[in-house]
């Protein structure tokens, strides 16, 4: 419980220290305003009032070389996983617009079309394939929480660290497929793994025991 | 509680030299350098001194639960991210915890001492920010430069792992998306070190110093009978000496393991309830993270090969039920009530967010002081307006 003296609040203690209150605290005036009653000790402890202390920190911080890394003459360094822009791999993509279904903000404007392709065997059937005709991403809408690039089953989409890429035009900020595959080239590779991460699935595949059946592979399958 | 007073007219003094006085109604916001982002108080002054006081909110609000009903369990995430942004991680914990216990999930326990660990840096990130504001608002410049020089070491901790330096994205219903990167639990421990080594030099100017002393010892005194009242929770109700903390009472995750006898999690508390007892108890609580943090750090390190994760179906339906699932969010207590009729989408996703009790405690404290001291009260009440609002 509180005890009797903050039970009564500062304002009907009345006005103490007024001064002191409106100091600022690089002001450094301050021998001449000793507290009238003993001031209480830090835990530290030690016959150095409390304010000098804090005192004594920017005088090291003021000698200590600053570890500012002063952007833009210095970049950042930015870790593989950073979420800055969205890179798409257009050769992967199907236009299956899981991407577009997923995206909290539907931000993703994807367009498509069906090509047949002739057969290519006599007698073979005829092959349908999506071609993607646009692919835009507005990041003036993105939440960059990267659900799209975690549901793409082809791996078309991609994170890269670059953030650079403010416009004053916020129709400017609508991304197509042609700036979204320039951003390709700053896809950092992913982060090697702690050794306390299981396997990836290609590893344990390979120490699953052969399948009895088939010796040789049937002949024409690659 | 609203308590709106019209301002009185009075008369002061008698006779002929009588002087026709009124309260002034003072709206400090919602705009204003002195509120944590846009929160408004409607002030009925009488001269410095506050008669009534009435927080208006809703300025930020968003619609975060109608928007929650329209979306899946992980585009939830995206959004409960940012209700409170400074404890990003601990509210997609929330959202992921309740949809796991609804599951009935298991989680890996790489993922269980993970989350722990990320649940307590985005506490000591949370806990820096107000140590560098609170006295920034007290007229102290240096602290929070100091403190958010620690919050850059951590954020970078934290994006090497998520990718993200605020909201992480990082839970997913069944663990977390990736598994660590190699060689970051070392960086972490590195950084923790620093971290606290450097503590002290930003409690140098907050613990002892006289200034901070006579702006906040004894100003916004908050009851235990007030805290419990209102449902106040978190460093604001432990310095209120109301002892409850939820790692610890209804513990989540791996907690009750850390928050034993012998472990590294212990609740602070302290019993004057002023704004310097909400200091101290930030402070000391940002000791207490960093212990466990540490700890997590040797767990991790020593666990068997193991997953991260779940493999979940392609489409995650909640079966259909509800289900109240509350953490320990570093303002406070943070609840999810999510009720489902069996679909990907929850039907209603009520979220308990800690600052809006901790905001409407003002309305009670705040009469009686002078706007000076309000600053100090105000600051002293740890809240993020997005978590009022929503």
């Amino acid at each position: 419980m509180s005890d009797d003296d903050s039970v009564r609040t500062r304002a009907e203690r009345g006005p103490e220290r007024r001064g002191a209150a409106t100091d600022n605290m690089s002001d450094r005036t301050m021998d001449a305003e000793q507290p009238e009653r003993e001031p209480e000790r830090g835990e530290r402890g030690g016959l150095v009032p409390g304010i000098f202390k804090g005192l004594a920190t920017t005088a090291r911080a003021m000698v200590t070389p600053s570890h500012t890394a002063e952007y833009p003459d210095v970049l950042p360094d930015l870790p593989p996983r950073s979420r800055g822009t969205i890179a798409l791999l257009e050769e992967n993509c199907t236009s299956c617009m899981l991407c577009a279904r997923e995206c909290p903000d539907w931000c993703i404007y994807i367009d498509s079309h069906k090509e047949t392709l002739p057969a290519t065997t006599e007698g073979g059937r005829e092959r349908q394939r999506n071609v993607l005709d646009r692919f835009g991403i507005d990041f003036s809408l993105c939440m960059y929480c990267g659900i799209c690039i975690e549901v793409c089953p082809f791996d078309a989409l991609f994170w890269s660290p670059e953030f650079e890429y403010a416009e004053t035009d916020i129709r400017d900020m609508l991304h197509e497929k042609d700036r979204l595959g320039e951003w390709m080239a700053t896809v950092p590779p992913p982060p090697a793994l702690d050794p306390g991460a299981a396997d990836a699935a290609e590893v344990t595949a390979l120490s699953k025991p052969v399948r009895p059946g088939r010796a040789t592979p049937p002949a024409g399958r690659p | 509680m609203t308590s709106t007073t019209d301002p009185r007219e009075l008369t002061v003094g008698v006779g002929a030299g009588g002087l026709a006085t009124a309260d002034m109604v003072l709206n400090i916001g919602p705009q204003h350098p002195a509120t944590h982002g846009v929160l408004r108080l409607r002030l009925v002054v009488d001269g410095e001194r506050i008669i009534t006081a009435e927080p208006i909110i809703g300025y930020m609000h968003r619609g975060a639960e109608k928007l929650f009903e329209v979306r899946d369990y992980r585009q939830i995430t995206v959004l409960a991210n940012r209700h409170d942004w400074l404890s990003a991680f601990s509210n997609e914990l929330g959202v992921v915890l309740a949809v796991e216990s609804m599951l009935g999930m298991e989680v890996p326990e790489r993922a269980v001492w993970a989350r722990m660990l990320l649940a307590e840096l985005n506490r000591v990130l949370n806990h820096l920010m107000f140590l560098g504001s609170y006295p920034l608002e007290l007229g102290a410049i240096t602290p929070i430069f100091y403190a958010f020089r620690e919050r850059e070491e951590l954020q970078t901790v934290m994006e090497e792992v998520s990718g993200g330096r605020m909201h992480y994205m990082f839970n997913r219903v069944g663990g977390l998306l990736h598994d660590l990167p190699a060689g970051w639990l070392g960086r972490v421990e590195s950084t923790i070190e620093d971290v606290r080594g450097r503590l002290p030099d930003l409690e140098s100017m907050l613990v002892g110093n006289e200034i901070v002393h006579a702006r906040t010892r004894g100003v916004g005194v908050l009851s235990a009978e007030t805290v419990a009242a209102y449902g106040v929770s978190g460093p604001i109700a432990r310095a209120s000496g109301l002892d409850v903390d939820l790692r610890r009472d209804t513990p989540y995750l791996a907690y009750d393991q850390v928050f034993s006898s012998g472990g590294p999690g212990r609740v602070v508390t302290r019993t004057q309830g002023d704004s310097l007892a909400r200091l101290e108890v930030l402070l000391e609580q940002v000791h207490v993270s960093l212990d466990i943090a540490q700890h997590c750090v040797g767990v991790l390190g020593s666990l068997p090969q193991g997953p991260i994760n779940v493999k979940l179906p392609k489409v995650v339906r909640v079966p259909e039920g509800e289900t109240y699932y509350a953490t320990e969010n570093p303002l406070g207590f943070n609840g999810y009530y999510l009720v489902s009729r069996g679909d990907k989408t929850p039907w209603r996703l009520k979220l308990r967010s800690a600052s809006f009790n901790n905001v409407s405690v003002l309305s009670e404290t705040l009469p009686g002081n002078l706007i000076s001291d309000m600053v100090a009260i105000l600051g002293s009440m740890f809240f993020v307006v997005g978590d009022i609002d929503k």
